[in-house]
């Protein structure tokens, strides 16, 4: 054990002394800092409170002027009403005067909306809920004009109510676009950390250091070590960014696109604890295996073609728990957080979700927990002997041939 | 009490890069582990420090079994690796600590030999600013930086200067003269004659040539003649059916195959009225023994 925490304190300190790894987490964070304060800075930029400028224009006096109501409707565009020619509208578009302009046309009680644009690519939509409302104006104008009573106006003009519901009982919580967010940031946190135990070792290699580390201590204490180490790091690492992340947001976003995105009563403690062991064990699982193909190769070349395989398997698991997530209840999400390549992707985002049981955690656990251990056995024993093979990559016939040598 | 290796084999792929090997190394000093490259000499090193298990036989330590965790040898593999971004200082200590060693023990072990092999100034800087040289130096520290009872050099003075190999070869005297025993593995046949009583010669795998290393050289006969004269004798050589190996400035060194032709030959140049100034029968060196039964 002491041997096994002075690896880990080494690797610690060779990870944190390296500049590469201080700057890129520094830029990293300063990055979370900044894109939180991006809506901000559009503000500044823009002005408080000003939305786009948009101009419409009823030359033909369709609305008869009653297109001012409009502007009482709360968009969050800036609404002008006016008269200008479509020459005069462009060249208001091209002094940034406005940003758009609708014009309303009638020909032979043809009814036209033109919407202009100073450049069809830089349209970031149509603002549909004006046109929208241009519609009902007109419906109404024209509606008033029969006469008709309170009532019978209601009548024929009902607010409908819309609520969406679902037939599943199992209710899901929270925002899975968030939650699709964190599972990338979750999976390149996993699989950045077991990729630098790879690395770490076949660097040990190149540089010919394994054979007198390998006769001071054992295989087993290096890998566990290393492995422990880098995790370490890896996960002071994660939860610097997702603090960063959660501060930033607090600090710099309004707090109801927030909740619009998040529903913060989701983020508990308890899940915090999931994710924290969702994040070892996977981290675990896969730096085991990539410490398993870094003791195959002897030249930093051949580890990219040696990775592969894992690498692939990681991508597998992690596709397997994003697309679930777009339908939450599906059988193939229940599968994708009980699969070992998977789970530690895809569960911590079931328990945000509301939809996994406390059966459901132990036996995900346990499985990855049973998975850890073969791999760690099979691994550990392939190293010890990889480890001092120096020349060619090992084959897989090469590695089966060690693992099933008893004398290894 | 010492190293004892018993039968010991190992094979890989089917091929027996280790055949039957036995040696025993009884009391302090230096035992020289010889033969060609690819000849089983880092196999039976791994095996003796328990980083690769042996197939068959026996290797015990002062009676005991050898494995990994019992044992308290120190290693300088033939191939040089060191932390290039790592303060010497810190994997020094680092390689202390685990074969070990408390850090206070360990600061002082470090000191110590960083004075003798005069490497302090560079215990401060990363490993990669230091010479070829001095990294070796340190890679030694770091396989008898725990006071081990056994220490195995592969290639020890490899890539040394002359000022460099000579702070090495007292330390490695002063060891042996603290009762450490040493297996030395290296091609520079003059080193291993330096300081070797017992050798070992493996070839393919197998023994070849064991035991002391004087007694093996006088089993052999004189076969060479060292003779150094005022003029040129090459005739009188042809005349005796004598072969020339080497000659410069009129020293020659002569192949003789019976120790009775080299003195005729020394007889007929003084009877000639041929000044002779030196007149020595050589043994065999270890290099001519090694070339001989490598190269069979």
């Amino acid at each position: 054990m002491k041997e096994t925490i002075t690896v880990m304190k080494f690797t610690i300190s060779e990870m944190i002394k390296r500049k590469s790894f201080v700057i890129s987490t520094l830029i990293i964070l300063v990055l979370i800092v900044l894109g939180f304060n991006v809506p901000n800075m559009v503000k500044n930029i823009k002005g408080e409170d000003s939305g786009d400028k948009i101009l419409i224009v009823d030359n033909q006096n369709i609305f008869e002027g009653k297109l001012e109501n409009l502007k009482d409707m709360g968009f969050e565009y800036d609404i002008e009403i006016g008269q200008e020619n479509y020459e005069q509208i462009k060249q208001k578009i091209e002094e940034n005067q406005i940003d758009s302009a609708i014009i309303i046309e009638s020909n032979n009680n043809n009814y036209k909306i033109r919407y202009i644009v100073e450049s069809k690519t830089m349209m970031d939509g149509v603002p549909e809920d004006i046109v929208n409302s241009i519609n009902t104006l007109y419906s109404n104008i024209q509606i008033g004009k029969l006469g008709l009573t309170e009532a019978e106006l209601q009548s024929i003009t009902p607010n409908f109510e819309f609520s969406l519901e679902q037939t599943d009982e199992e209710e899901v919580k929270g925002n899975v676009l968030v939650m699709m967010i964190m599972s990338i940031v979750f999976f390149y946190a996993i699989y950045f950390c077991a990729y630098q135990v790879s690395s770490s070792i076949t660097t040990e290699k190149t540089s010919r250091i394994m054979e007198t580390l390998v006769t001071s201590t054992s295989p087993k204490t290096i890998i566990w070590g290393k492995t422990l180490g880098i995790g370490l790091v890896g996960l002071v690492q994660m939860i610097l960014i997702i603090g960063t992340a959660l501060f930033s947001a607090k600090m710099f976003l309004d707090e109801q696109l927030i909740n619009s995105v998040l529903d913060m009563s989701n983020i508990t403690i308890s899940l915090g604890i999931i994710t924290i062991i969702y994040f070892v064990l996977g981290y675990l699982a896969y730096s085991l295996l990539y410490a398993l193909t870094g003791s195959t190769v002897s030249k930093p070349e051949d580890i990219n073609s040696a990775n592969a395989p894992i690498a692939i398997l990681s991508v597998v698991g992690f596709y397997l728990s994003y697309f679930t997530m777009i339908n939450p209840t599906s059988q193939l999400n229940v599968y994708a957080s009980l699969l070992p390549i998977s789970s530690p992707f895809c569960m911590p985002f079931r328990v945000m979700m509301g939809l996994a049981s406390t059966k459901d955690i132990i036996m995900s656990i346990l499985i990855l927990i049973i998975t850890i251990l073969i791999i760690a056995k099979i691994a550990i024993k392939i190293y010890s002997s990889a480890i001092l093979n120096y020349g060619t990559k090992l084959s897989f016939k090469n590695l089966f041939g060690i693992f099933k040598d008893k004398k290894n | 009490m010492g190293l004892k290796l018993r039968n010991v084999s190992k094979t890989f792929a089917g091929k027996k890069a280790v055949d039957n090997i036995s040696l025993e190394i009884n009391t302090p000093g230096v035992y020289g582990l010889l033969g060609s490259n690819g000849a089983g000499k880092s196999t039976t090193i791994r095996m003796i420090l328990g980083i690769l298990k042996k197939d068959e036989g026996e290797i015990s330590w002062n009676g005991k079994q050898v494995n990994r965790k019992s044992v308290n040898f120190g290693y300088l593999p033939e191939e040089r690796g060191i932390y290039p971004k790592t303060k010497v200082f810190d994997q020094l200590m680092y390689f202390a600590e685990l074969k070990g060693m408390n850090k206070n023990d360990a600061k002082e072990s470090i000191e110590k030999w960083a004075k003798k092999l005069k490497v302090e100034e560079y215990l401060n800087m990363t490993a990669e600013k230091l010479s070829k040289g001095n990294q070796q130096k340190i890679q030694f520290m770091t396989a008898i930086i725990h006071n081990p009872e056994l220490i195995i050099l592969d290639e020890p003075f490899s890539g040394l200067d002359p000022v460099n190999s000579e702070i090495l070869k007292n330390i490695i005297i002063e060891l042996v003269e603290s009762g450490k025993y040493v297996i030395m593995s290296s091609h520079q046949m003059v080193t291993i004659e330096e300081f070797c009583s017992n050798i070992l010669i493996l070839k393919e795998g197998k023994t070849i040539l064991q035991g002391n290393l004087k007694e093996i050289k006088d089993s052999y006969p004189a076969n060479r003649v060292e003779i150094h004269v005022n003029q040129n004798i090459d005739n009188y050589i042809k005349e005796y059916g004598l072969e020339n190996i080497n000659e410069k400035n009129n020293e020659y060194i002569i192949k003789i195959t019976e120790e009775g032709t080299a003195h005729k030959l020394l007889n007929k140049l003084i009877l000639d009225g041929v000044k002779v100034s030196k007149f020595e029968i050589m043994k065999p060196t270890l290099n001519d023994i090694f070339i001989e039964k490598v190269g069979e």
